[in-house]
């Protein structure tokens, strides 16, 4: 009876202790706080390099990030379970499949170049858009109608919700309607898995943002023209969007600073940039 | 000497009966503090065992609640003989999942069942001592593997190999699945079904081998009869842990919402498509009371199996 009494007194008075600690600390340290960040596996690349530099900075903030698709992004902002929600289209508009989202607050922090990529095994480097869209659509099967080698294609798409697929039919398709069945046809989850999933399927095809994209897969052009930084900043390729943090309202706090830091053009033009992402004042 | 006995009597007052017998006058002694503390401790366990059923019963209630809402923009029959799941485009047939769902566990149980099973007869029966006592280990450490690695490992390794061996462009489908649910719930099966059959008392085999039977008769006549019901537990198990998988299947399974015409199409199972999509709906929408309702059916069909099992080993109790 003794004994624990003791031990509680003890354990008691040490968080008091660390409590004490800590306040003190606190009022030295001008940031803390919680950032919960969820939504575009496309975007995720910089969010990541962004968190850990701005957690050096400030030991204090706290940043956990995932993604499951654009859409989420907005949604578990909506319900409060994230902070930020990173989305690949403006999700305070009505984009065509989605709804706006009333009361979110759409922060630009960075623009993307989606590229339609392929296994290495494919022949074939550069793609029509009538092409793409028959390859899409189901409606060309084979490698070799669109100058390849005699092949079934595989094709691979994004789940609905997701930001690059958003932008690929609207920017890469001109608008027109994904296939949603076939032996060769599979859905992924994410950015990551699309990655893993073309690398490793001999004659896959599908779509993802160029930072993700390896040398163990190959980015074709589309209508001749490579999906490069280059070529998006002349206006020749067409296959870009700016991604999105969405927030509750305008950002306060360590979610502010955060997005703030993503937004300095030391981070644009430094890690960003060398992510293959480019900068949002580049296209303005 | 016969007025010592009252004296010695109480003196004993330890015995149960003899301090219930007597109150010593006042409000909590004893016989008041052993009653209430009995009485505190049966409220602890029934309320313990109420609360489980009634998270149970939450649940079912809440999936159910919200699952219903579907049918006020489906029809049932819709939603249950239509495999046109389209939800853009207002098709909500669930029967592509539910046959998926079926298919997979059926499939995942007729090649988990009799391989565990010979592991463990290997196990209880065959293995030298210090082969024994370190495979068991093995098996229970291979429980604990996080599926997300087995998904990840048939994703990586199992369908590229399953590419090459059928010739299809893309392997993702129910085979491949089902190969990864079978390596993770082997172990489970097997080491349970290893447990009841180290359990069937040494004077059973020793009978069969006096009665002339050869050691293959001795165990499939003998020793695994006697064990049925521990290995129906394992195979309950297994199942349970197969039908709700969702990571492992989520990765190999394609994740396209038709009916497969072979082992190799990709296809979707009730628990994939709902990872997969219950993130991406919004929340007051048809689409996402379809979800619910198929997490619905997904319990509801663990719950009958786990009930069928149960019927089966009841019934394959009486000749054992």
């Amino acid at each position: 009876m003794k004994k624990w009494m003791k031990s509680l007194t003890a354990v008691m008075v040490a968080v008091s202790l660390i409590g004490g600690a800590s306040s003190a600390v606190e009022a030295k340290s001008n940031l803390k706080g919680n950032i919960v960040i969820n939504g575009s596996s496309a975007l995720l690349p910089f969010t990541l390099q962004a968190a850990s530099e701005f957690k050096k900075e400030n030991p204090k903030v706290k940043i956990s990030a995932s993604a499951a698709g654009s859409i989420t992004g907005p949604q578990s902002v909506r319900k409060g379970i994230a902070d930020i929600g990173a989305v690949d289209w403006d999700a305070s508009k009505n984009v065509p499949g989605f709804n706006k989202f009333d009361g979110l607050v759409a922060n630009p922090v960075a623009v993307t170049v989606f590229t339609a990529v392929a296994n290495p095994n494919v022949g074939v480097n550069s793609l029509t858009t009538k092409q793409l869209q028959d390859i899409f659509s189901g409606k060309v099967t084979n490698w070799k109608e669109v100058g390849g080698s005699d092949a079934k294609i595989v094709v691979v798409n994004r789940k609905f919700g997701s930001g690059t697929r958003v932008n690929f039919q609207q920017k890469a398709l001109d608008g027109k309607e994904f296939m949603n069945k076939g032996d060769n046809y599979k859905e992924v989850g994410s950015s990551g898995d699309m990655k893993t999933t073309i690398e490793t399927t001999p004659n896959a095809i599908g779509y993802i943002d160029l930072p993700y994209v390896t040398s163990k897969m190959k980015a074709l052009s589309i209508n001749g023209v490579a999906p490069t930084e280059k070529n998006v900043l002349n206006g020749s390729y067409k296959v870009w969007g700016i991604g999105y943090y969405m927030t509750k309202g305008q950002p306060t706090g360590a979610t502010k600073a955060f997005i703030e830091y993503i937004q300095s053009s030391k981070f644009q033009n430094g890690s960003l940039k060398k992510l293959k992402f480019i900068p949002l004042s580049a296209v303005k | 000497m016969i007025d010592m006995n009252p004296s010695t009597n109480s003196k004993a007052p330890a015995e149960l009966g003899q301090s219930f017998g007597k109150t010593s006058g006042s409000k909590f002694d004893r016989k008041a503090r052993l009653r209430w503390s009995n009485q505190l401790f049966r409220m602890i366990c029934i309320g313990s065992a109420l609360f489980v059923c009634l998270v149970l019963l939450c649940i079912l209630v809440l999936m159910l609640r919200t699952g219903v809402l579907t049918f006020s923009n489906v029809s049932l029959t819709e939603f249950f003989f239509s495999t046109n799941w389209d939800p853009e485009n207002e098709h909500y047939g669930a029967l592509t999942f539910i046959l998926g769902t079926l298919a997979l566990t059926s499939l995942t149980m007729l090649i988990s069942i009799p391989i565990s099973v010979i592991i463990a007869v290997f196990l209880a029966e065959m293995t030298p001592k210090w082969l024994r006592n370190l495979l068991r280990p093995v098996l229970d450490l291979l429980v604990g593997i996080p599926s997300v690695v087995y998904g990840f490992l048939g994703l990586t390794l199992l369908i590229p190999w399953l590419r090459n061996l059928s010739g299809h462009d893309l392997a993702d489908g129910l085979l491949a699945a089902s190969i990864v649910l079978t390596i993770m719930v082997l172990p489970t099966i097997s080491r349970i079904s290893d447990d009841a059959i180290s359990a069937v008392p040494n004077k059973y085999r020793d009978a069969a081998y006096a009665l002339g039977a050869n050691r293959f008769q001795t165990v499939f006549r003998v020793v695994l009869p006697a064990a049925r019901s521990g290995i129906m537990y394992a195979v309950i198990l297994g199942m349970a842990r197969a039908i709700g998988e969702t990571m492992a299947v989520v990765m190999v399974i394609g994740n396209t919402a038709q009916l497969p015409n072979s082992l190799f199409t990709p296809t979707a199972v009730l628990t994939s498509n709902i990872v997969m999509q219950i993130s991406s709906v919004e929340f007051d929408s048809t689409w996402n009371y379809g979800l619910y309702m198929m997490g619905f059916i997904l319990l509801a069909i663990s719950l009958l199996m786990i009930v069928a099992v149960r019927i089966l080993q009841k019934k394959g109790g009486r000749y054992s």
